[in-house]
């Protein structure tokens, strides 16, 4: 019995060590991605090891350390587009690239920021978990003057460069697809999760453009809720009741994320409604560019995260070199809803729908076998 | 041989004056009298969102989707009930979800159509039963490590939460991977994935005609040993309304028709010409319910007809008689494990039939509400106590409370406090109750 | 002079550093009651769960019916035809009596599945002999009186035609009418042959039932005596102080009872 104990114990661990490598984000190859594109050249190399010790701080460009904080690996994003986006700008400006993820705590996130200054980074750039808890982590960086970049997500301290995009401006970009195409009906409003401020700009977005019919009449919601982690099965379910206490008298569903998206298509297809009524989404998530094609989700805003990643990594270093908030490229004063005026880099994105498909072909963000997949042939002319 | 030599009062096998109090008419009868009690909150909660939402929620379409929207915890529950039972815990069944799922959406959306070409008759079947393999296997390798190197559960199937997880995510680098192949969907319900008005029937049939041989085989054998019967009354009473359970729930599900395009669309593919009043096409009982149904009656027949759940009862008893008994209990916990890796495999399959995708995060937060619906329905965490459709009777009940909030527009964090609350008072209920009912 | 039903010789167990049985031998013959004694942490029921499967021994040998066997686990000292009520009494409290009396053999029908019926038949019968006002054959036995779990604890081990029975402290939780009845049972299990291993803490009960007494000190065998050969003091003093009748003073007679 206790050989087999000793046996089974070694398997244990082999089997846990073997998942753990494959589990480990960092330099896991992102040449798994489904497209075979040469998304952004030289993002293969794997990213250096976390723990390095710190290097001499006080030296030129060639010894400048940028530290990244994710909140979160679990998203599609994050390791396919932004992270190479970001590595090959400190690449080319001949920066260090180390990171943390936070495992979606935001308590953690703390811990991980202060690692990274331990560690030697020069600048960081942090995707938030939680925008207020961070902000102590914050703090404590600026005062060893280390600049620090919020990266997407807003941190409600006006000594951080904000770099995102628009959020509100998808939400506007989204809803306004739908709306040229339903402007009189009843809608369905997915949002994402009630404690990322992302889905209130998003919101505010949508009501820019919807808000005067709403009050008008025109359109009536008949439906809205926040969806806990973004889940895409639980908005399924919602979409459902919402369906069910509708009577199916839905004539459109705007959806503040793909990964949601495809949980609203899966309900209004149980209702023989996919196709017919118009659904947003964002991220140009592979699954739903190809619902796009199939004509089952109308438009998905694009955020090329590459940009997003480059611009980040373009601005760490220069703000690593001394360069002052204010004077960094292509910066606006922003009005957060903190009533704080965040220095913000504001990149633009684009709605994706049946007519452009070609453009996330073409920037060779999806290929075309993948986006193209079940689609009739002739009804799409990219996929000809 | 008597050890009464002189007995002092020797009392004929007659008996003595009836007792008719309520109590002994209940166990006599031997009704499960919490059973009774969940199903009775099941009633106030159906009978009280139907009038909070205006007369939605007992509409057969919510009941419906309420059939399927629960199928997947109900599945998992009945497995999580023999390991808590056996005073073990599972808190890895969501990560095992997404890790399982993940890797049945890319095996048939990117692996076998290489082999097979798409819509190939056997996908589904190739996918599935390697989910389930695969499931086993995981749950063979936690319940190794907690039966035979004796790590406590809690901590091995915690690693677990975390490894499944991250192994997931790397599977498909966290992408989404759809669609899903077409008769692989049908497991998840939609508008294709259910029996029909004629199969439920034939269904609902043979389920009645079941729990009235049930019944007759127990009164046979009962009379064949000479043991005491349950009076006729009792018999009746519960064979009448488990049949009448069983076909009012089918005349539910025939009673949800085909939304009216997908109707016009069967109606186009079988060539009936489409009538002025339009098509009535009932769905019937969807495969997610048949499927959670069919988990359900064969894991209620192994807890309480095989050895093996007659060991997992004893060893949630008393280990140590369990033991002394010479039972293996070792195995025994491996084999929990391991039913409950199927289990999840069955219920990843359903769930990502039913999304027509599988995500990296699929899952999540899985575990809380399976252990909450196998706790709702009466399983101690003491051990011992538990059963199968009670943890399928608290699944509905949590599904139907979630489920409800939404058509009363209850916002998501509203409906998480609701859910938490609603547990520990189920929870702290039933305690109470069975202390005041123990002596 | 029959054979011995058992032979235990020159056992040993040790845990950690203790030595917890150390060299002892000890027999038991057919219809016989070999009254097990010492004070606690004795070893006697350590050496007992030997015999019955519990606890492996580090070194001796068990004979029975004049063959050494091997006994490594209950189901091989069951197989054996020695059977075990436990101080703790080893019972399933969810499950109810027909469950535990079968625990571990339960019967089978045809198609592989529990016949509980049957089980409960046979329960029905056996408990009829043994405690006819027994009623509550459905009840998890955790909502049965002391006596009643000691009669199913009782009549598991009568069941399944043991040669051996080992009775440790059958009659802790007894009120006197149970205790009488278990008294009875063992005198009638003895006339069947059956040879009986009773381990108790009570010297009157042991003094009154066993042939023959074997002393526990500390893992080590004192001594065994013939029930008719010594006092209840003589024996007191054997497992307090360690000393055998024809070793003892008066004085260190007197002394127990100071």
């Amino acid at each position: 019995m206790k050989r087999r104990s000793y046996l089974i114990a070694l398997i244990a661990v082999l089997a846990l060590v073997v998942a753990a490598c494959g589990g480990d984000g960092e330099g896991s190859d992102t040449t798994e991605a489904g497209s075979d594109t040469t998304a952004a050249p030289g993002t293969t190399e794997p990213a250096t090891d976390t723990t390095e010790p710190m290097t001499d701080t006080t030296g030129g460009d060639d010894d400048l350390v940028i530290g990244v904080s994710w909140n979160n690996y679990n998203e599609e994003r994050w390791a396919l587009w932004d992270e190479p986006a970001i590595q090959a700008a400190l690449d080319e400006a001949g920066a260090t690239y180390i990171s943390t993820d936070a495992g979606s705590s935001a308590e953690q996130q703390l811990t991980d920021v202060e690692q990274l200054i331990t560690d030697g980074a020069d600048a960081l750039i942090i995707l938030a978990q939680d925008g207020t808890a961070i902000l102590p982590a914050v703090a404590s960086a600026a005062e060893q003057g280390i600049p620090v970049i919020a990266y997407d997500r807003l941190i409600e301290d006006p000594g951080a460069l904000y770099i995102t995009f628009d959020n509100v401006g998808v939400g506007r970009l989204m809803a306004e697809v739908i709306y040229e195409q339903v402007p009189t009906g009843n809608y369905i409003i997915i949002k994402g999760n009630a404690a990322d401020a992302n889905a209130d700009f998003l919101r505010a977005g949508i009501e820019e453009v919807i808000g005067e019919a709403v009050t008008a009449g025109d359109i009536t919601i008949v439906g809205e809720t926040y969806t806990d982690n973004w889940d895409p099965a639980l908005a399924q379910t919602q979409t459902e009741q919402f369906l069910t206490q509708a009577n199916n008298d839905v004539q459109a569903v705007v959806s503040e994320n793909d990964g949601m998206a495809s949980g609203v298509v899966a309900a209004l297809d149980a209702q023989g409604l996919a196709g017919e009524v118009p659904v947003s989404g964002q991220d140009g998530d592979q699954a739903a560019l190809n619902r796009i094609a199939l004509g089952t989700q109308t438009v998905s805003v694009w955020k090329d995260a590459r940009l997003l990643g480059q611009a980040a990594g373009e601005a760490a270093v220069a703000l690593a070199q001394g360069t002052a908030l204010t004077d960094v490229e292509g910066v606006v004063q922003f009005d957060s809803p903190g009533g704080n005026s965040m220095t913000s880099i504001l990149l633009t994105p684009e709605a994706i729908t049946q007519d452009n498909l070609n453009v996330v072909v073409d920037a060779g963000w999806i290929d075309a076998a993948t986006l193209c997949q079940g689609v009739e042939p002739g009804s799409v002319a990219v996929c000809e | 041989m008597s050890l009464t030599e002189a007995p002092t009062t020797q009392e004929p096998e007659v008996k003595q004056k009836p007792s008719r109090s309520v109590r002994s008419m209940v166990r006599d009868s031997e009704i499960d009298v919490r059973m009774i009690g969940m199903l009775g909150l099941l009633l106030v909660i159906w009978v009280g969102f139907n009038i909070m939402s205006g007369g939605t929620f007992l509409t057969p379409r919510n009941l419906w989707n309420l059939s399927v929207q629960f199928a997947p915890v109900a599945i998992m529950a009945t497995g999580m009930v023999l390991i808590i039972v056996s005073r073990n815990i599972d808190l890895s069944v969501g990560s095992m979800l997404g890790f399982v799922g993940m890797a049945m959406a890319l095996i048939q959306a990117e692996l076998l159509p290489d082999w097979l070409g798409f819509d190939n008759p056997w996908t589904w079947m190739i996918v599935l039963v390697i989910g389930l393999v695969l499931g086993a296997l995981l749950g063979l390798l936690q319940g190794a490590i907690v039966a035979y190197v004796s790590v406590p559960a809690f901590i091995v199937t915690l690693g677990g939460l975390l490894v499944w997880r991250g192994a997931a995510w790397s599977l498909a680098s966290g992408r989404t991977i759809a669609p899903m192949d077409s008769t692989f969907q049908l497991m998840g319900g939609g508008s294709r994935g259910s029996v029909g008005e004629v199969g439920s029937w034939i269904i609902a049939g043979i389920a009645c005609l079941a729990i009235i041989g049930y019944f007759g085989n127990d009164r046979r054998q009962r009379n064949e040993f000479g043991l005491k019967q349950r009076p006729m009354w009792a018999t009746v009473a519960t064979a009448v309304i488990g049949c009448g359970a069983v076909l009012g729930a089918v005349l539910v599900m025939n009673s949800y028709y085909l939304p009216e395009n997908v109707a016009r669309a069967v109606a186009e593919e079988q060539g009936i010409p489409w009538p002025a009043g339009g098509l009535q096409i009932p769905l019937g009982i969807s495969y997610p319910v048949l499927i959670a149904v069919g988990v359900m009656l064969v894991m209620a027949f192994v807890a309480n007809n095989r050895r093996f759940g007659r060991y997992v009862y004893s060893i949630g008893g008393n280990p140590e008689a369990a033991e002394l008994g010479g039972i293996n209990t070792r195995w025994t916990v491996v084999k929990t494990f391991v039913v409950m890796g199927i289990l999840v495999g069955i219920a990843a399959a359903v769930t990502i039939a039913r999304l027509n995708a599988a995500t990296s995060g699929l899952g999540t937060l899985a575990e809380l509400y399976v252990i909450a619906a196998a706790v709702i329905g009466g399983t101690s965490f003491t051990g011992g106590i538990g059963t199968i459709s009670g943890a399928v009777l608290g699944a509905l009940v949590m599904q139907s409370l979630q489920s409800g909030m939404v058509l009363m527009r209850v916002d998501a964090p509203m409906q998480d406090i609701v859910v938490g609350i609603v547990l520990v008072a189920a929870v702290a209920v039933d305690i109470t109750f069975r202390r005041r009912t123990e002596r | 002079m029959t054979a011995p039903l058992v032979e235990m010789k020159d056992m040993n167990v040790s845990f950690g550093g203790v030595h917890a049985v150390e060299d002892v031998s000890i027999d038991l013959y057919p219809g016989e009651i070999l009254g097990l004694v010492g004070g606690n942490g004795a070893g006697k029921s350590t050496l007992v769960k030997t015999l019955s499967g519990a606890q492996k021994a580090d070194s001796g040998q068990i004979y029975i019916e004049g063959q050494p066997v091997t006994i490594l686990n209950p189901r091989d000292a069951k197989a054996l035809g020695v059977e075990t009520i436990y101080q703790q009494l080893a019972l399933a409290e969810n499950i109810d009596a027909p469950g535990n009396m079968f625990l571990g053999r339960e019967l089978i029908s045809g198609l592989g599945n529990l016949d509980d019926s049957a089980m409960e038949a046979a329960t029905r019968k056996i408990m009829a002999r043994l405690n006819p006002k027994f009623e509550n054959f459905k009840t998890p036995v955790a909502r049965l009186s002391g006596g009643q779990r000691q009669s199913v604890a009782i009549a598991r081990a009568v069941h399944f035609n043991a040669k051996i029975l080992i009775m440790d402290e059958p009659t802790a939780a007894l009120g006197p009418a149970e205790t009488e009845q278990v008294r009875q049972l063992m005198r009638q299990l003895k006339s069947e042959g059956i040879g009986i291993i009773l381990i108790s803490h009570d010297i009157h009960d042991v003094y009154d039932l066993a042939d023959r007494i074997s002393v526990m000190l500390q893992g080590q065998l004192v001594g065994t005596v013939d029930k008719d050969d010594v006092t209840m003091d003589e024996v007191l003093a054997m497992i307090i102080i360690g000393k055998l009748p024809e070793e003892v003073t008066e004085s260190e007679l007197q002394d127990l009872h100071g």
